[in-house]
């Protein structure tokens, strides 16, 4: 053995840089498509450095744009959104949006800036504990306390954001860390989730379950858009005959046209769905959490039925309904893999299908009035398979939850947990970038819209060709809605009745804008939204009376559904 | 009833917090807590009870093992009898 070969190799050091340059190279080595930030003092060496990125970054107008663009990204694209901010109230802008995510299992990786780290503690300016400040709505967060730490760091960051249940993450960088000139070692790839062995003997055990239930039935969550399983829920679907309640995020994982889709379950499901789940004796659940807007009373939900609750994250079983079988595991592994016998369920498929057939919604609204319901219903059929709805928080969400067709869960982003106003027209613009391609409408109301209206500019800015339909009513629906039903009408601070033309906020930002007043105009009004090739605003008005039915009351089980007028 | 969890934990920035935060959020109290060092990890012996017969201590256990920097929970022997609060050791 020569001295030479006996020598340990040690690789060379790479050339000294900022750490500024290491989190720029960071986020190119994960294939970073789009970066949606805003700068300020405490995050300028980031944005000094910006400039040789190879991603794109969107200059957004407030920082709660930025965390919902990004939001919005990464739940039509299933990759990780990234968005940045300054120190203190740059970052605090963040939070709505990094909440929205944690709500809905969104992979963010959130940058902040802060001051340097002399000064942390000390109550400078635009300081502020933003790590504290996120620790309840994050799945983990980091100080970046030595620059030579970043490569390292920012690797673990993307794979936690998105590994397991998804959400997001936050890095607080201190200013002097940026500036800081060091050589630090080149990133190995992080350790890789070890996927989890299933439990044979719960697999079968929910095998037998299901082939001994006579009124079985599908409650599809989130987790099948997230897990990506769209095609195995529909093969067992298909394969089982088993009807399908849904919850707001599990829109779109089956088929609208298929006669076992029953649709969305809960406060404003369906009655078809919420009967099903009174009436069944065994509820396999697929990603869904029993969140109250889904169960109403919990304690009279599904009250005969035996659960099978499989989830990707062990946290959520058991946590609101016993499951009498727990599958803790990714529902793309986990129904491909199960098996049960042929079932004999055909008189329960009937019963299913004949109350979805009885409790088909109508669209024959009396007067002439635009009806949100059938023009949402027409502008998704119209959009087609690349329509993508990107909503805001109101009557105008249920009723695109209820009435559009959406052909998978990724073309349906509307705020579920956080139930955030304000997130539908930053989440347009990024699923527009995302999704090029595709018809992404945002549908917001008037109270939402104008939230985040200074996006407006930002869809200026970049050509963004999103397209905006604004129902409306004057008011602020859901709650004149809740406080007419509930409150004895005693209408309290509701009235928007002086909001501005928004057809004219529009064009002032540069948009091309027109609106909608009578029913005759609908469909040209379509036409014309669909073909604008770059952004455009259909300011619809829509009756301040009109509700969304059906209604379960808060606190009340499903079997008390209101029905209304409709 | 308290109960006695024993949980090894990354001695990272923000672990304790985060740990405390989310016991107290997911509606526990702490009824005693201690810390002792455990090589490169901390080894925290900590006390809970239910605000309300709803909270499973079970379901918080996974909720806390979920956390990034746990990495392992088990309930303690020592539970419930002892009384009165343990110091902070560390």
């Amino acid at each position: 053995m020569t001295a030479s070969s006996a020598a340990p190799k040690i690789a060379p050091l790479p050339a000294p840089k900022t750490g500024a340059r290491l989190v720029v190279e960071a986020l190119d080595a994960q294939g970073v498509e789009f970066v949606f930030g805003y700068p300020g003092g405490a995050i300028m060496p980031v944005y000094d450095a910006i400039t040789e990125a190879s991603f794109k970054h969107i200059l957004v107008r407030h920082e709660q744009g930025a965390a919902f663009a990004a939001d919005a990204y990464a739940r039509v694209t299933g990759k990780v959104g990234v968005c940045m901010a300054t120190s203190g109230p740059g970052a605090t802008n963040l939070v709505t949006g990094i909440a929205n995510a944690m709500m809905d299992s969104v992979p963010l990786v959130c940058i902040t800036g802060n001051v340097a780290s002399p000064l942390m503690g000390t109550d400078a300016f635009q300081e502020v504990d933003i790590l504290g400040v996120t620790l309840p709505i994050v799945k983990h967060s980091w100080i970046v306390r030595d620059a030579a730490d970043i490569p390292a760091i920012f690797a673990e960051a993307f794979r936690i954001a998105a590994s397991g249940r998804p959400g997001p993450v936050l890095i607080d960088l201190p200013k002097d860390v940026q500036i800081r000139v060091v050589a630090a070692p080149i990133q190995a790839t992080p350790a890789k989730d070890t996927a989890r062995r299933l439990d044979p003997s719960q697999m079968r055990r929910a095998e037998a379950a299901i082939g001994l239930a006579e009124r079985p039935l599908l409650y599809i969550g989130g987790g099948v858009r997230i897990a990506n399983a769209v095609a195995e829920v529909r093969q067992f679907a298909r394969n089982t005959g088993i009807p399908a309640v849904s919850t707001l995020q599990g829109l779109g994982a089956l088929a609208a046209d298929w006669p076992g889709n029953l649709g969305m379950l809960g406060m404003h499901g369906t009655r078809a769905a919420n009967e099903a789940v009174q009436a069944c004796d065994l509820l396999i659940v697929l990603g869904a959490r029993f969140d109250d807007r889904a169960t109403g009373k919990l304690s009279e939900f599904a009250p005969h039925a035996r659960v099978i609750h499989i989830d990707i994250d062990a946290a959520e079983i058991g946590k609101l309904r016993d499951a009498h079988i727990a599958i803790a595991g990714d529902v793309k592994t986990v129904l491909p893999a199960l098996s049960p016998r042929p079932l004999s369920i055909a008189p329960w498929i009937e019963r299913c299908a004949r109350e979805r057939s009885r409790h088909e919604a109508r669209y024959d609204a009396p007067g002439d009035g635009v009806y949100a319901p059938a023009l949402l219903k027409e502008l998704s059929e119209r959009a087609g398979d690349t329509f993508v709805a990107a909503c805001d928080v109101g009557q105008h969400q249920m009723w695109a939850a209820q009435h559009c067709r959406f052909a998978s869960p990724f073309a349906h982003l509307t705020s579920g947990g956080l139930g955030a106003m304000g997130y539908g027209l930053p989440a347009g613009l990024g699923a527009k970038l995302a999704r090029p391609d595709a018809h992404v409408v945002t549908i917001s109301g008037d109270g939402s819209f104008i939230m985040n209206i200074q996006e407006l500019a930002t869809l200026k800015r970049y050509g963004i060709a999103l397209k905006i339909v604004l129902l409306d009513n004057a008011s602020l629906g859901l709650v004149r809605q809740w406080q007419e039903l509930f409150f004895d009408g005693n209408f309290s601070e509701i009235d928007l009745s002086d909001n501005p033309d928004f057809a004219a906020v529009a064009r002032a930002f540069g948009i091309d804008a027109f609106r909608i007043t009578k029913r005759e105009e609908v469909s040209a009004g379509i036409d014309r939204l669909l073909a604008a090739p770059g952004p455009c605003l259909a300011h619809v008005l829509i009756d301040p009376k009109e509700n969304v039915w059906p209604l379960v009351p808060p606190g009340k089980s499903n079997a008390e559904m209101m029905h209304g007028e409709a | 009833m308290t109960e006695m969890l024993l949980i090894q934990i990354d001695r990272s920035e923000g672990s304790l917090q985060r740990l405390i935060g989310l016991i107290e959020r997911r509606g526990f109290t702490i009824e005693r807590m201690s810390l002792a060092e455990a090589g490169l990890h901390r080894e925290v012996r900590i006390g809970v009870r239910a605000r309300d017969a709803g909270r499973a201590v079970d379901v918080l256990a996974r909720q806390i093992d979920r956390l990034i920097g746990v990495r392992r929970i088990a309930p303690s022997a020592d539970t419930v009898h002892s009384e009165g609060a343990v110091p902070c050791t560390a």
